[in-house]
């Protein structure tokens, strides 16, 4: 049986307001001449324009979604109305679900079995080969607690092979690659000249034409995620008090490619900050067959940002066992459905894998693990149930606010992260006993846009509270918190 | 200087200009990165917590569906939940406060209710938020002194009802010195425990300079039947009036001399209707209802002059001094909403239900409907939904204020009523809202 959602979380899993309100449309008995859950599973039949009527249904587990509607958004406004029917204790609980809504869940069941020994015959290929240990990083970040589970404290693994050269991505070509860092370098190279000239002709002289250039040219160059930083250098110069923060992203941006520059001298996790920051890519098959962290992930959060037509979707999570942060990141081309899997305030049982890099951030979900555990599974950490919990008992913890830190202890977690990654930009962190102002959260500056948030100050009431919020250089933006009751309230 | 101020002025005007000593990038990468990291705890200034809360809040479903109110679905039950939620002495989870106090902000009708509602915490906000400041006016004594025009009537109506005459006393002390705008909101307050007690003031403020004052003390001393102003109409319609057998003889007036102006009568008629037409509308309107006997017996009786004005000015009149009697015989001749609203709430919808069987859906209907006060019983409630059936197959497309009106009135537990009566996609609208209500009520009363 899964902990019911409230409204605001089912909403928050639509991909845009209109289907929002759509749902809310459809959300009422009288359009439903069918509906039902079996605690894990919703379904039901919604009449819509046609003669037949709508099949809609809802896997609680994951969220998976699936309806017979046309709609090419993604959850449709007949599974969000069947959520939010089921949010308001107006979907009845029956014993078993109709054959076409079994059918759905056994083809889900088969794809997830075969996706899961896919993953491990890629690990197994991996451990094969001499020298990557995909079992190196598992041993890492295992303290519980607070700052010694920093993600990746500690010498912990160096990724690749000793044999491989540092600042190649395991698995890729060698001839390719040096004639993608042939160009890079090239591109680079004119990027700190252009810099140097900048600094001493002074910086009020680049114009939104330079950058867009420039920007052009790293793309020509193949180094897209410079040629990211450098294009958004114009709205930079629109800020407040600029020739401090357009000197800021000079500094960065120069210290990157002197950073690529001289890979072959850097640790290797840093080298692979490096080359993933610049723009080379790891594909996701090569991120999923890491090793995996199993974990009780809490879903602190989320934030969609659209930019050039692609709507990037952060999800934050936080591990209970480990107190590891981790941003799973979507994409999806404007008016597109986005992931909407992770639901806010809701915790998930499952293994991630990390992008490699210094300070991991970014991970894919790689299994969620079902209701209940399975007894062997062979690449799983074993879960820190404790041994006296009932075999039912259900992993969707009941809601209750996430285990946090001070802002003081939170501070030595970001200077650790930037120690490592000093081009980190956001990182989710969860806060106990802090009290919002108008302008800070226990004492930390919040991010202007994040001014005034009154609704979690009134939550508070001036008095301290738990707070997953994400960190940013300009200070930190609220995402989540938890009422007295232990409900998350999205901020 | 600090040592970044130092750097971004150096970069701002370059080098070139301004000697560097060594790589300013590369100091100002180390300088980003501490920065960045060296954050430090401030701590935090002090604001005082918020006091506990007397009262307990309302459940999470009653409170995510005053969250799905305010955005946007069923806008139009906002008030109602509040109304209901208030009457149960509790008051909403600190969550919703900041939405909830925006839309006071915005929609002065529903503050009233947010006094209860936003508790303890609301109040707390509201200190912090000048925007929602409003939630902090209590109407005291002070506020009559020094506050704004809204807030010295809100202070005015309490003591009125708590103490009518302390009220006008009140008023009575600072007439002199209101703004003419003032002093005709301050009048209609007197509405709420007329007595024969305010007679006097009011029979003064008839010579204010303003119209809308006089007008509002004229309306008020037709309601008094005792009042010089009622006795004065009185003479005039005797005057001109004569009841032998079954006739009505009436004589309408010649002219509108100066006393008749002073009780409120208005000498200029609208377009369309001759002066002396309006003139005798006026008289008889202001005259105590007293003066004529049994509404049915009159109704019965010939009038060969004057026959459609006169009993224009008797739904006048009924209103006007909300007489049960005659607006339930008017309501037959005029059916107007303002008729209704002079009768107790049965008896409003016994009426509209008859006139809802016997009437086409238009305008009328839907005025008559908007005036029956909430909560249609079962009758009215049938009425409605057969009326809602017949027109769905000739005219669908014009029953989307009929619905829902219907379905914001009707009594919510009788969404079952309306779930059975027709499956007809208009009902079935009907009692979705019924039913949300219900369910609005249900979680409320939890």
């Amino acid at each position: 049986m899964t902990e019911r959602w409230s409204r605001d979380q089912v909403l928050a899993l639509a991909p845009d307001a209109s289907s929002q309100k759509a749902a809310q449309g459809v959300a009422a008995a009288g359009k439903w001449s069918l509906r039902g859950t079996t605690g894990t599973v919703l379904y039901g039949e919604c009449k819509g324009s046609g003669a037949r009527p709508y099949l809609a249904a809802v896997d609680l587990s994951e969220p998976a979604y699936r309806c017979s509607c046309p709609s090419r958004k993604f959850p449709c406004k007949h599974a969000l109305g069947l959520l939010l029917l089921w949010s308001a204790d107006g979907v009845p609980a029956q014993e078993a679900a109709p054959q076409w809504v079994t059918e759905w869940l056994d083809g889900r069941a088969e794809r997830a079995a075969k996706s899961a020994a896919r993953l491990d015959a890629a690990r197994t290929r991996l451990a094969t080969t001499p020298g990557t240990a995909p079992s190196a990083r598992d041993a890492g970040p295992s303290a519980p607690g607070a700052s010694a589970a920093v993600p990746g404290a500690g010498p912990s693994a160096p990724g690749t092979a000793p044999g491989t050269v540092p600042g190649t991505v395991p698995g890729a070509g060698g001839r390719v690659e040096s004639v993608r860092h042939q160009r890079v370098a090239a591109g680079l190279a004119e990027l700190e000249r252009w810099l140097a000239d900048q600094v001493r002709q002074g910086l009020a002289g680049a114009q939104e034409h330079d950058w867009d250039g420039l920007a052009k040219r790293l793309i020509d160059a193949q180094a897209p995620g410079v040629a990211g930083v450098v294009s958004r250098l114009a709205r930079v110069r629109a800020e407040e008090g600029w020739p401090g923060r357009l000197l800021e992203e000079y500094a960065l941006v120069n210290l990157l490619a002197i950073a690529y520059r001289r890979r072959a001298a850097l640790p290797d996790p840093l080298a692979q900050t490096v080359l993933i920051r610049t723009g080379f890519p790891i594909t996701r098959e090569e991120v999923l067959a890491g090793p995996p962290v199993r974990d009780h992930w809490d879903v602190l959060g989320r934030r969609d940002e659209t930019q050039d037509r692609l709507t990037a979707r952060r999800v934050w999570l936080r591990g209970r066992r480990t107190g590891r942060p981790a941003l799973i990141l979507s994409f999806a081309p404007q008016g597109q459905p986005l992931d909407a899997s992770l639901v806010t305030g809701t915790t998930i049982d499952a293994d991630l894998t990390f992008y490699p890099g210094a300070a991991p951030l970014r991970a894919l979900v790689a299994l969620r693990h079902p209701t209940t555990p399975p007894p062997a599974a062979p690449q799983a950490v074993p879960p820190e149930a404790p041994p006296e919990a009932p075999p039912e008992a259900p992993p969707e913890a009941p809601p209750e606010a996430p285990p946090g830190v001070s802002p003081g202890e939170a501070l030595d977690e970001v200077a650790w992260v930037l120690g490592e990654d000093p081009w980190t930009e956001s990182w989710p962190l969860v806060l106990t006993g802090v009290v919002p102002g108008r302008t800070t959260l226990g004492g930390l500056p919040l991010h202007p846009r994040a001014h005034d948030p009154w609704r979690l100050i009134a939550v508070s009431g001036g008095r301290p509270l738990t707070v997953a919020a994400e960190w940013t250089p300009q200070g930190l933006r609220p995402l989540t918190t938890w009422d007295d009751e232990g409900t998350a309230v999205i901020l | 200087m600090t040592g970044w101020d130092e750097l971004a002025s150096t970069a701002l005007v370059g080098t070139d200009r301004r000697p560097y000593g060594g790589d300013l990038l590369e100091a100002a990468a180390v300088e980003v990165a501490r920065r960045r990291a060296g954050g430090r705890v401030n701590e935090p200034g002090g604001v005082e917590p918020a006091p506990g809360e007397e009262r307990e809040a309302v459940g999470r479903r009653a409170a995510e569906r005053l969250g799905r109110l305010l955005g946007g679905e069923h806008e139009r039950l906002i008030p109602e939940w509040l109304a209901a939620a208030a009457a149960t002495g509790r008051r909403v989870p600190a969550y919703v406060l900041p939405e909830l106090l925006e839309r006071g902000r915005r929609d002065r009708s529903i503050r009233v209710h947010l006094g209860v509602l936003a508790g303890q915490r609301g109040r707390w906000l509201a200190g912090q938020n000048p925007a929602w400041a409003y939630l902090l006016e209590e109407p005291t004594g002070e506020t009559w002194e020094l506050g704004g025009a809204a807030d010295r009537r809100a202070h005015l109506s309490a003591l009125r009802a708590a103490d009518p005459g302390q009220a006008r006393r009140l008023l009575e002390s600072t007439w002199e010195r209101e703004t003419p705008d003032d002093r005709a909101g301050f009048v209609e307050v007197l509405a709420d425990g007329l007595s024969m007690a305010d007679e006097p003031f009011l029979e003064q403020a008839l010579d204010d300079r303003r119209r809308e004052v006089r007008q509002a003390a004229a309306n008020l001393l037709t309601r008094l039947p005792g009042s010089r102003l009622s006795q004065r109409m009185a003479g005039r319609v005797r005057a001109r009036v004569t009841i032998s057998g079954d006739t009505i003889t009436v004589e309408a007036p010649e002219a509108c001399d100066r006393d008749m102006e002073r009780d409120g009568v208005r000498p200029k008629p609208p377009r369309g209707i001759g002066e002396r037409a309006w003139w005798l509308q006026q008289i008889v309107s202001r005259a105590p209802l007293s003066f004529w006997g049994s509404p049915n017996v009159l109704l019965g009786m010939k009038i060969p002059d004057w026959d459609a004005e006169v009993k224009a000015a008797w739904v006048r009149a009924a209103v006007l001094q909300r007489d049960p009697e005659w607006a339930r015989a008017m309501f037959g001749w005029d059916p107007i909403a303002d008729l209704l609203e002079c009768l107790p709430p049965e008896e409003q919808q016994e009426l509209a239900a008859r006139f809802v069987r016997g009437h086409d859906l238009d305008s009328q209907l839907i005025m008559v409907l908007g005036g029956v006060s909430s909560h249609w019983r079962e009758g009215l409630a049938t009425a409605v939904l057969s009326k809602i059936v017949k027109v769905n197959t000739t005219q669908p497309w014009n029953l989307g204020e009929l619905v829902k009106l219907a379905g914001e009135h009707i009594d919510p537990a009788l969404f079952e009523l309306a779930e059975d009566y027709s499956p007809a996609e208009p009902v079935q609208k009907v009692a979705a809202l019924l039913r949300f209500r219900a369910d609005m009520y249900k979680e409320l009363s939890r």
